[in-house]
C-alpha cells in the first residue's frame, strides 16, 4: 500500500490535520490508523441507555487497571505516585475527544517562556503571537462558545458562539470570589451554538449528557471523521481501525519509508508506504512507537538519541474540594453536565513560578442526584428535604506541574485487551509539587468560607493522564527535545509527532485547543510539500 | 488511491451495540398496558408535577430503544408484568407499587430476584426516564436536568437557571 502521508491515530489532531490538507488539495491520498474500534454516535438508543443506566458504549476503549493480585491488569507504575492511563484516554476511532469534557483554553504568552521567566522546563520554540491566529482557527474547528470580551488572554478574533451564561449554581461560587477580589470568568467550552451559516453540526441542546451527546454539538473527533468520509468528496482518505502500528520503518537516518501495522481483523502485517508519516497517537503511545521503532540508523528509537523520547512526562492532577453547606434556599442542584465558570490563579509573567491553577465550579455541585434518590426508594417528602436542606458542594481544580527528565513512560512487554502494548509509566509527586497543591487547597478552603460552608473540607486528588504531555517536546534543539517547531522529528525530514507529546511546558489549563492548534499549522506545512 | 483490501464477510460485521437488525416487535399490548401503569404509577407515588399524560409516546420510543440495544428487554418487560400482577394480587394496587419501588432488597445489585429485576432494569429505567421528560421540574423548580431536551443556549433564552447580579 502507497499513500502520501499515513496519520497513526484517530483523534482530534488526525481529525484537524486531515481536514486541513483536504480542504486545501482534496484528492491527497491520507491513511488514518486506529488501534481501536469504532461506536456509533448520535444514536438516539444509545443516548437513552446512558439516560436509563448512566452506561457508555465505548468503556471497553479505555485501559484496563494496573495488576492486582487475581487480576492480571494492564500497565505498570513506578514512583510514589501512579499516573493512572485507567479512565483518562480512549483508544478508539475518534479518539479520547469521544469522552472528553470541551474545555478549550488558551494558553497565555508568558507560557510560552516558561524557562525564561521562572527557570523551570523549557521555551516553547515560537511565541504566542506566532500560534495566536491558529488560536482563533481552533476555536473555529471545535465550534467554541466563550466570551470573545474577556480580557485575560489576548485575542484577535472573537469566538465563534456566545458564552453559556453563568448558571444558577455558580452563585455562590460568584458571591464568594467578589467579597474576596478574586477574579473569575465564563468557561470557555467546545459546544456549538446557534449558526447562521450552514453547518452539519447541530447546536448544543443543553441536554447535560455530553459523553454522549445525542447531537454531536460537543466536538467529537469521530463526527469530524464521519462528516469527512460521507458529507465530503475526499476519494483518497481512508480511515482503518483495528489497525494497531508495530513500528516507523526508515529507509536512512533522515528519512521513514512507512509504517507496519498489524490488522486485528485479519492478524496479518502490512507494509504502508508513505512520504509523510504523522504520528497523532497521543503522549503515552507517541514517544512508545517512537522507542520499539528500533534500526541500524536510530539504535535507541527515532529521535532517541538524547534519551528524550518519553521522557518529561507529566500531566495535571483533577482535585475535588468538598465541604458541606448548611441549607440550600436556591434549590441548587446539577442542571448540565458542564461548568460554566473558572477561576485563574497565578496566572502571570510574575506569579508563574508558583505553578498556575484553576478553580472550577463544577456542574456537579451541590451533590444532589434526584434519579438516584427516588431508585433508592427515597420518599417524596425525602428527597424535598435533600433539595433544599443540608447538601454537598464542591469545586474542582487543576494545576501546572513542571517537568522532570525521570518522568518516563516506556514499552512494556504485555499486550494489552486491545492488542496494543502495554505502558510502564514512572512519575513522582515531589515537594515542590505538594507545596503547590497546599497552596489550592487553601484558596479552595478560603472559597469555602466565604460561601458560608461549615463542614470540614476533604481533597481528592487524581493523577490520571488526561492532559499528559511532553513526551517528544518541542525544542529549537535535539539537546533540549524530541521535535522542532514544527513537530519534525530533530534529524528526520517526513516524520511529524502531532500530540500533546509534542508541548515543550503544560499550563494549567487543558490542552486540546493548543493542540488543535497546532495540527492545523502542521496541515498548513503539510499542504505546502514542506 | 488507496486499494481496499479488506473484503468483510457478514460474520465480520460490527455487532458491538446493535447486535441484530432493527426489531419491529414491541412486547404484546397487554405488556405495554402493564408498563404505561407502572409509569403511571411512578408519577403517582412521588407525586410527580408533569403532564405525564403527555409522555406515553416516550415511553414507546424508550422501550423500543431499549429493546434494540438488547432484545433481552423484551422478556424484562415481560418479567415486570408478571412481578407487578403477582404483587397486586397479594398486596393491592398501591401496596406492590410501593413495595416494588421501595423494597431495599430490591435494589441490591447485581439482580438475583425477579422482582429486583424488574425493579433494577424496568422501574429504575422509567424513573431516570420520567425525570428526563419534565418530572426532575417537581424537585426544587430546576429549569434544565441530565437527559432534558431543553434547547440551545440563546441570548435573553438560556435553556438553564442563570445567575443575575444583584444591582448594588
Amino acid at each position: 500500500m502507497n499513500v502520501e502521508i499515513v496519520i497513526v491515530g484517530s483523534g482530534v489532531a488526525a481529525a484537524a490535520v486531515a481536514d486541513r490538507i483536504l480542504k486545501s488539495k482534496p484528492t491527497t491520498s491520507i491513511l488514518v490508523l486506529e488501534a481501536g474500534g469504532k461506536v456509533k454516535m448520535k444514536d438516539f438508543s444509545i443516548y437513552q441507555n446512558y439516560v436509563a443506566t448512566g452506561g457508555l458504549p465505548y468503556n471497553e476503549y479505555y485501559d484496563e487497571a494496573p495488576p492486582t493480585r487475581g487480576c492480571k491488569g494492564e500497565n505498570r507504575f513506578t514512583g510514589n505516585t501512579e499516573m493512572s492511563l485507567q479512565g483518562s484516554r480512549l483508544m478508539m476511532y475518534g479518539g479520547s475527544t469521544v469522552h472528553w469534557d470541551g474545555y478549550s483554553f488558551r494558553f497565555k504568552p508568558e507560557d510560552f517562556h516558561l524557562y525564561t521567566n521562572t527557570g523551570h522546563g523549557i521555551d516553547w520554540p515560537f511565541s504566542y503571537d506566532h500560534i495566536e491566529p491558529y488560536y482563533g482557527e481552533a476555536e473555529g474547528f471545535l465550534g467554541v462558545s466563550g466570551d470573545s470580551n474577556d480580557p485575560s488572554v489576548p485575542r484577535s478574533t472573537g469566538y465563534p458562539f456566545i458564552p453559556f451564561p453563568y448558571s444558577l449554581e455558580d452563585t455562590l461560587a460568584i458571591e464568594a470570589f467578589d467579597s474576596l477580589g478574586l477574579e473569575y470568568s465564563h468557561l470557555p467550552i467546545a459546544r456549538h451554538g446557534i449558526t447562521d451559516t450552514t453547518s452539519p453540526t447541530a447546536p448544543c441542546q443543553t441536554t447535560g449528557t455530553c459523553l454522549y451527546c445525542p447531537f454531536g454539538a460537543r466536538y467529537n473527533a469521530a463526527n469530524t471523521l464521519d462528516d469527512m468520509q460521507t458529507l465530503e468528496s475526499y476519494p483518497n482518505l481512508s480511515v482503518r481501525t483495528n489497525a494497531v502500528v508495530e513500528k516507523v520503518i526508515m529507509d536512512s537516518k533522515s528519512r521513514a519509508k512507512g509504517v507496519l501495522y498489524l490488522d486485528k481483523n485479519t492478524g496479518e502485517y502490512v507494509t504502508v508506504e508513505a512520504q509523510t508519516v504523522v504520528i497523532a497517537s497521543g503522549t503515552v503511545e507517541s514517544p512508545k512507537l517512537l522507542l520499539r521503532s528500533v534500526s541500524s540508523f536510530w539504535e535507541n528509537g527515532i529521535g532517541n538519541d538524547h534519551d528524550l523520547v518519553g521522557r518529561n512526562i507529566i500531566t495535571h492532577p483533577w482535585i475535588t474540594f468538598e465541604t458541606t453547606l448548611d441549607r440550600n434556599p436556591l434549590h441548587l442542584q446539577p442542571e448540565m453536565a458542564f461548568p460554566t465558570l473558572v477561576s485563574r490563579h497565578y496566572d502571570s509573567e510574575e506569579e508563574q513560578a508558583n505553578g498556575k491553577y484553576v478553580l472550577i465550579n463544577p456542574p456537579s455541585t451541590p451533590v444532589i442526584n434526584l434519579a438516584q434518590a427516588m431508585q433508592d426508594g427515597k420518599t417524596r417528602k425525602e428527597i424535598d428535604e435533600m433539595v433544599s436542606g443540608k447538601t454537598t458542594i464542591q469545586f474542582n481544580a487543576m494545576f501546572e506541574i513542571f517537568s522532570h527528565h525521570d518522568y518516563q513512560v516506556t514499552n512494556l512487554n504485555r499486550i494489552s485487551h486491545l492488542g496494543m502494548i502495554e505502558s510502564l509509566l514512572n512519575f513522582n509527586v515531589n515537594p515542590t509539587i505538594t507545596n503547590q497543591m497546599k497552596a489550592v487547597e487553601a484558596t479552595a478552603t478560603e472559597v469555602f468560607k466565604a460561601m458560608g460552608a461549615t463542614g470540614p473540607v476533604t481533597t481528592d486528588a487524581s493523577w490520571g493522564a488526561h492532559h499528559a504531555t511532553c513526551t517528544t517536546r518541542m525544542s529549537d534543539s535535539p539537546e533540549l527535545g524530541v521535535v522542532d517547531a514544527n513537530l519534525k522529528i530533530h534529524g528526520v525530514d517526513n516524520v511529524y509527532v502531532c500530540s500533546n507529546a509534542s508541548f515543550s511546558t503544560l499550563s494549567a489549563v487543558n490542552p486540546t485547543l493548543t493542540l488543535v492548534a497546532l495540527s492545523l499549522r502542521l496541515g498548513d506545512r503539510l499542504i505546502g510539500g514542506q | 488511491m488507496i486499494a481496499n483490501t479488506s473484503h468483510k464477510s457478514k460474520y465480520d460485521m460490527e455487532a458491538l451495540h446493535h447486535p441484530y437488525p432493527y426489531q419491529e416487535e414491541l412486547p404484546t399490548q397487554q405488556t405495554m398496558d402493564a408498563m404505561w401503569r407502572l409509569f403511571l404509577a411512578i408519577g403517582e407515588f412521588w407525586e410527580i408535577d408533569a403532564d405525564i399524560e403527555a409522555m406515553s409516546s416516550n415511553l414507546v420510543v424508550f422501550m423500543s430503544n431499549r429493546i434494540q440495544v438488547n432484545p433481552t428487554y423484551v422478556a424484562e418487560y415481560a418479567n415486570a408484568e408478571e412481578v407487578i400482577d403477582e404483587l397486586i394480587s397479594e398486596l393491592g394496587e398501591a401496596e406492590a407499587y410501593k413495595k416494588l419501588f421501595t423494597d431495599p432488597s430490591a435494589n441490591i445489585s447485581p439482580p438475583t430476584t425477579k422482582l429486583a429485576r424488574a425493579r433494577q432494569l424496568v422501574s429504575n429505567e422509567f424513573v431516570a426516564l420520567q425525570l428526563a421528560l419534565g418530572g426532575f421540574k417537581t424537585f426544587g423548580g430546576a429549569k434544565n436536568y441530565l437527559g432534558y431536551i431543553s434547547g440551545a443556549n440563546i441570548e435573553g433564552d438560556t435553556p438553564y437557571r442563570t445567575y443575575t447580579k444583584e444591582p448594588k
